[in-house]
């Protein structure tokens, strides 16, 4: 096992980010940019931190023993749901960059709130969080984290498949229509939102053992950023591109250790090469990749005529 | 009473240095619709340039021990001249490092009409790269402008109302002088000048505005140029009233400057004035038992904002695209 022992956490580093960068994934298939992830990471890692150190949760430790750990994770999952209907209703009525601006609104807000209250350390943040299941070795938390990749992809792809999926979709191409044939925009926008708020919860709160401490340092506007990038580089319109994008852009840095001081610079680079080079993701140059020439556009049918006659 | 004074007059000279860092952001999103995350990184070096010019001193173990325009026995060091002169000199700078920042990382990307979120990522990796090379370049420590960079005239007044004291520092009278210069100033160039009914033909509709002759990737240059000059000089006006720049200086202000956009109305002009003194005042009266919430005082605002009214309070309304 010398290989998990050098390598593992690099791995189940670059499985945390592309889960991450997953859960932007879900909000982006109806079509909406929510760079609120990192406030539900931060709120699912906190209720681990908080219920596997306090000494309030010490008598459900001792019951539980090894099942508290998923207890964690379906609390954090519900309560970043729940944060998520309450803050994606109001929220999700802005499109694009409003949306953006508002979800980093939001995750500031939490930022300073986790800064400030007792139960979440305040700024020395909460630390000497126990292995989850007794773990030795960081490498092993590849056993929770790439099962939950695994589900979440198979969960994903149904998804996709499935009519809420076509409605999503529907959505993301023109809302109005999706509108006028009877497909409730909001309900679906809030649930696609709602799914990626649960999934980054669930990430933090495997997270926060993985990490060993957790501060306010873990959700801030940084990793709204790394999340994007993750996404747009990797390709936002595959199941497989924030996946992709999550992994590589994570181990980039660690690839460049040897360079030092100027991984980060390097790191920029990579980001505004990728933009500027890679417009439709990594995912999205490799399917073009597979088909050279373009297919050209079918000529555009008539449209149907309308059933009640109204003039389009 | 007196607490009301002297949080109006804290809120307005830091209100004053929001909006014209703001006004960076929205002329470019005026002009381009994108949001420029690099300004933060602009206005973090236009402090660091002026602090070169002036003090010259890195005393650390960055690449770079600085440069010092007016060394000890030149005619005006340390006189609030020689601060003047480095501070327009850093804020142009500032300017050319946003024109570069325009060609290397915006304009290839216009020229194949991409997605504005893909600028977003373009521009926060500029971003990542200046503060890194910052970092390198000088090291990460924070510095401090000398207490007497503007002369030592401080505290410029002190008054007594009803047995306590307000105090008018010298620093906040001048950012708010110089502030509400530049903002006149501008305002006439884009009001009532060629230059700026260009800018703002261009703003409406890049289109028309080139088939009018005008030259649009000019006026683009000369957006950006404005833009880094505002930030970079809003930069140094920051850390000589809190005398702090570190590389990550900027990121703070620049998620700040965001909610003053929005707050006015993306890429309206005097909605970036309005937005600015409203979220200085705000976080200027947060009584000080709740300080440590101050930082959450823009955000909130923005948040309600967008949710009441996303046009912002002086923002033309959104036109829905379909």
């Amino acid at each position: 096992m010398d290989f998990l022992q050098t390598y593992g956490f690099l791995i189940v580093t670059m499985l945390q980010q592309g889960l991450l960068g997953l859960s932007l994934y879900f909000p982006l298939m109806a079509g909406q940019l929510s760079l609120a992830s990192p406030g539900f990471y931060a709120l699912g890692g906190y209720i681990a931190a908080i219920m596997l150190t306090s000494p309030a949760f010490a008598g459900w430790r001792d019951a539980l023993g090894g099942w508290i750990f998923p207890l964690t994770w379906v609390l954090a999952a519900l309560a970043s749901a729940l944060l998520g209907v309450i803050v994606g209703v109001p929220a999700l009525r802005l499109r694009g960059i409003y949306l953006a601006l508002a979800t980093i609104a939001f995750v500031q807000i939490l930022q300073v709130v986790s800064l400030n209250l007792d139960i979440t350390g305040g700024a020395v943040g909460l630390f000497g969080i126990p292995q989850a299941f007794g773990f030795e070795d960081r490498w092993q938390y590849i056993w929770i984290f790439l099962p939950l990749t695994v589900l979440v992809l198979l969960f994903a792809r149904q998804l996709e498949r499935s009519r809420v999926g076509r409605a999503l979709r529907a959505i993301r191409e023109d809302e109005l229509a999706a509108d006028a044939v009877g497909i409730s925009p909001t309900r679906y926008k809030v649930l696609a939102f709602v799914i990626g708020a649960a999934l980054a919860g669930i990430v933090g709160a495997m997270s926060a053992p993985f990490l060993n401490t957790w501060n306010a340092r873990q959700g801030t506007f940084d990793a709204s950023i790394a999340f994007l990038a993750y996404t747009l580089i990797g390709g936002s319109r595959s199941l497989w591109g924030p996946l992709l994008g999550g992994a590589l852009l994570s181990s980039l840095p660690e690839l460049l250790r040897g360079l030092a001081d100027w991984r980060l610079v390097i790191n920029g680079l990579v980001l505004v090469v990728a933009s500027l080079y890679l417009p439709q993701g990594i995912v999205g140059a490799l399917s073009k990749l597979r088909r050279p020439v373009p297919p050209k556009r079918p000529p555009v049918a008539p449209p149907p005529a309308l059933p009640l006659g109204d003039a389009p | 009473m007196t607490d009301l004074l002297q949080n109006l007059i804290n809120g307005l000279a830091i209100g004053s240095v929001y909006a014209i860092f703001a006004l960076g952001y929205t002329l470019v999103f005026s002009i381009l619709g994108i949001i420029n995350f690099a300004h933060g990184a602009v206005f973090t070096l236009g402090a660091y340039f002026t602090y070169t010019l002036v003090v010259g001193q890195f005393e650390n173990n960055g690449l770079i021990k600085g440069f010092n325009l007016f060394p000890a026995g030149s005619p005006f060091h340390g006189t609030p001249w020689a601060f003047a002169l480095a501070a327009l000199i850093g804020a142009t700078l500032s300017g050319l490092v946003a024109v570069l920042i325009e060609r290397l990382a915006f304009r290839p990307m216009r020229a194949r009409g991409a997605d504005p979120l893909l600028a977003l990522v373009s521009s926060l990796g500029v971003a990542l790269v200046i503060v890194n090379l910052i970092q390198i370049l000088v090291g990460a420590e924070s510095y401090n402008f000398p207490p007497d960079i503007y002369g030592d005239l401080k505290p410029a007044l002190i008054l007594h109302v009803g047995g306590k004291l307000i105090v008018v520092r010298t620093v906040q009278v001048i950012i708010f002088a110089v502030s509400m210069l530049l903002l006149l100033i501008l305002g006439y160039v884009i009001g009532r000048t060629r230059t700026g009914k260009a800018l703002r033909a261009v703003a409406e509709n890049p289109g028309t505005a080139s088939l009018l002759g005008i030259s649009v990737s000019r006026f683009i240059v000369i957006t950006f140029f404005l833009s880094g000059f505002l930030g970079g000089l809003a930069g140094t006006l920051v850390s000589t009233a809190f005398s702090v720049a570190g590389p990550y200086f900027g990121v703070t202000y620049g998620l700040k400057g965001l909610a003053v956009i929005v707050l006015g109305g993306l890429g309206s002009i005097p909605g970036a004035v309005v937005g600015g003194l409203v979220i200085g005042l705000a976080e200027a009266f947060v009584p000080s038992q709740y300080s440590a919430y101050r930082e959450a005082v823009a955000f909130a605002l923005l948040f309600v904002m967008l949710l009441l009214r996303p046009q912002g309070l002086l923002g033309q309304r959104l036109i829905q695209k379909v």
